[in-house]
């Protein structure tokens, strides 16, 4: 087990060190020269020469590189061009309305997924397992600014029912009803898979000589189904959620934008547009490294739930 | 490529000639089975018609997409224009056309682009033993950025455009294929035939070419198949983040994002477009699910 994770550490520091260069190349990329800019305009050449020279910026490019780790280790990535404020504390406000986001939808997507998955997997071939089949291939199929468009254009507009712009607060502090619409549209985007592999899984497991020995015990199917069935279809189905965390990360940067939720992915969109390099590059790295924390962690949970996996 | 004139022989005997005609008749049974599935006829029927409208979009279109009327703004369906137009007078029937022509376009050209560098990738990994690690590492590094991650990273570096979108969904292209083209490939290599091919001392290219890929296009083939619905699902998502085509061009997410403005006055700006996102994803998922059923149920996971 530890050898395993020990494993996984390593493949994911080169994913790091080109997450981080990739972000480098970004602060590259910007238009202007930082070191004409902090002088000013009628700044003599020696005088932004010697800035240069103390910004390190006429060192070689995998030198500028080093300094640049060493400087996020510190917990500098600048300052926005836009509002010049430190990159670091716009992220650190933006981190906790996404992450909010991303649970309120895996609360609503995982029971439901698990649910639809488990009736249609019971009802095998009936009317009902093809609805549930025929609705998750179009939740598949959808965008996801299509179903956040339709719930606030009737759940929002029409029918008023829930606030859809902005959050006004922490859920503990009155700021839910702001998080329903964000939650149910990102968390749409998840029940069908989940269902879908959910229904697979329980199938296989439903099919399995200790499902019919339960049976001949004379066990109730509703127990057969959640005790004995349920718990040994989780597998799979905890690996796909974990693979998906990837899909809820890019769904919530759309999500955010739409619902003016202030997010890290609504962060990096306005920076993008607005050209702003140094808060685009942090918050594309924050979004890339908890990407891959989320892939660490599910692989460590994974063979800690299923010991079959370290075997091979 | 060299040609190797025993190779081209070799290829050529008999043997493998009927090998490849019982192929070929199993192909057309695959087909026909494909036909006889409703489903995915009807799909398969509305992926065509789609493609078609996109290919002769000039032909089909009502009007100039690009042409404003500020005396007819935001005018709901009627007869004359079927979609109703938009917040600058513009058909949107006639902007659907040209939108789904620009987003199958950019879809096509990162499938093609994306499966011909991650077949190439998966190949060579199979091939060559002492490059898989590295090729692996790679596509798993690769396999590790969600795609629309990567589609505002290579806005942000190139600026946002047409080229950045089709750039990320290369990029998220390349490792799926890989794996499966490398999935594929390990099983073709323990065939008998390529280590025939290699004892009558073929080049490795023709070994790869002609032994190695000919064999695992079908795969590849139907595994972008699968792909093309996601692929077109992110290409929109990156168009209505507004990281992809600009205005004036017609790109159904972009289309949508634009309709956004309007969502309360005039819901079809915004709602045609991405039905149209949603109804050629569908259509693409479902063909793609029966073409892997019949072709490749290997596949399936």
């Amino acid at each position: 087990m530890g050898r395993q994770i020990i494993h996984r550490l390593v493949i994911s520091v080169p994913a790091l060190v080109g997450v981080l260069f990739l972000c480098f190349c970004l602060m590259q990329v910007a238009p202007a020269d930082p070191a004409t800019i902090i002088a000013g305009p009628d700044a003599r050449k020696e005088t932004v020469e010697a800035i240069r020279k103390d910004l390190g910026l006429d060192r070689p490019i995998l030198l500028q590189f080093a300094n640049y780790i060493g400087r996020i280790a510190q917990g500098d990535l600048g300052r926005s061009i836009i509002s010049n404020k430190m990159v670091v504390d716009e992220l650190a406000q933006t981190i906790g309305p996404t992450v909010e986001l991303m649970f309120g939808a895996m609360l609503l997507a995982v029971p439901f997924g698990l649910l639809l998955g488990v009736l249609a997997a019971v009802s095998r071939g009936s009317i009902l397992d093809r609805l549930i089949m025929a609705i998750s291939v179009a939740g598949v199929s959808m965008p996801v600014f299509f179903i956040g468009l339709l719930l606030i254009q009737v759940v929002g507009y029409r029918w008023g029912l829930l606030p859809f712009t902005g959050r006004t607060g922490p859920v503990w502090a009155g700021g839910l009803p702001n998080l329903i619409l964000p939650a149910v549209t990102l968390g749409s985007i998840l029940i069908g898979p989940i269902a879908r592999i959910t229904r697979t899984a329980m199938l296989e497991v439903l099919s399995a000589d200790f499902v019919r020995t339960a049976r001949a015990k004379g066990l109730r199917e509703r127990v057969v189904v959640t005790h004995h069935a349920l718990r040994n279809a989780l597998i799979p189905v905890v690996t796909l959620i974990g693979l998906q965390a990837a899909f809820l990360l890019g769904g919530a940067v759309v999500t955010e934008t739409m619902f003016s939720w202030p997010g890290v992915g609504r962060l990096a969109v306005g920076a993008i547009i607005s050209s702003d390099f140094p808060t685009a590059q942090g918050a594309i790295m924050i979004l890339a490294v908890s990407f891959l924390a989320i892939n660490l962690i599910v692989d460590v949970l994974y063979v800690y739930l299923d010991p079959r996996v370290q075997r091979e | 490529m060299t040609v190797d004139p025993v190779g081209s022989a070799r290829s050529q005997t008999a043997p493998e000639r009927i090998g490849q005609q019982s192929e070929l008749y199993a192909r057309a049974g695959a087909l026909r089975r494909l036909a006889r599935d409703s489903v995915a006829l009807v799909a398969g029927l509305i992926l065509a018609l789609f493609l078609l409208v996109a290919a002769f979009a000039p032909l089909v279109a009502p009007y100039d997409p690009y042409f404003t009327n500020m005396s007819k703004v935001i005018r709901p369906p009627d007869t004359l224009h079927w979609f109703g137009t938009d917040n600058a007078g513009r058909d949107i029937l006639s902007r659907v056309i040209y939108g789904t022509r620009n987003t199958l376009l950019m879809g096509l050209a990162g499938v093609i682009i994306g499966g011909i560098l991650g077949g190439v990738l998966g190949i060579l990994a199979a091939f060559y033993r002492r490059l898989e690690g590295l090729i692996m590492r790679l596509v798993d590094i690769m396999l590790a950025f969600p795609a629309i991650l990567i589609g505002l990273a290579v806005a942000a570096i190139f600026g946002a455009g047409i080229l950045a979108v089709v750039i990320a969904l290369v990029i998220a292209t390349i490792p799926d294929v890989a794996r499966v083209s490398r999935g594929a490939a390990v099983g073709v290599m323990a065939q008998e035939y390529m280590e025939a091919g290699r004892a009558v001392g073929l080049s490795d290219i023709t070994l790869m070419w002609r032994y190695l890929t000919l064999n695992c296009i079908s795969t590849i083939f139907v595994f972008l198949t699968l792909r093309f619905g996601q692929i077109i699902l992110i290409s929109s998502v990156l168009g209505f983040l507004g990281m992809g085509a600009q205005p004036p061009t017609a790109e159904l997410g972009m289309m949508a994002a634009q309709g956004r403005d309007f969502l309360f006055m005039a819901p079809h700006i915004a709602v045609i477009p991405s039905l149209a996102i949603f109804i050629i994803v569908l259509a693409a998922n479902l063909f793609g699910d029966a073409l892997r059923d019949v072709l490749d149920p290997r596949l399936q996971e």
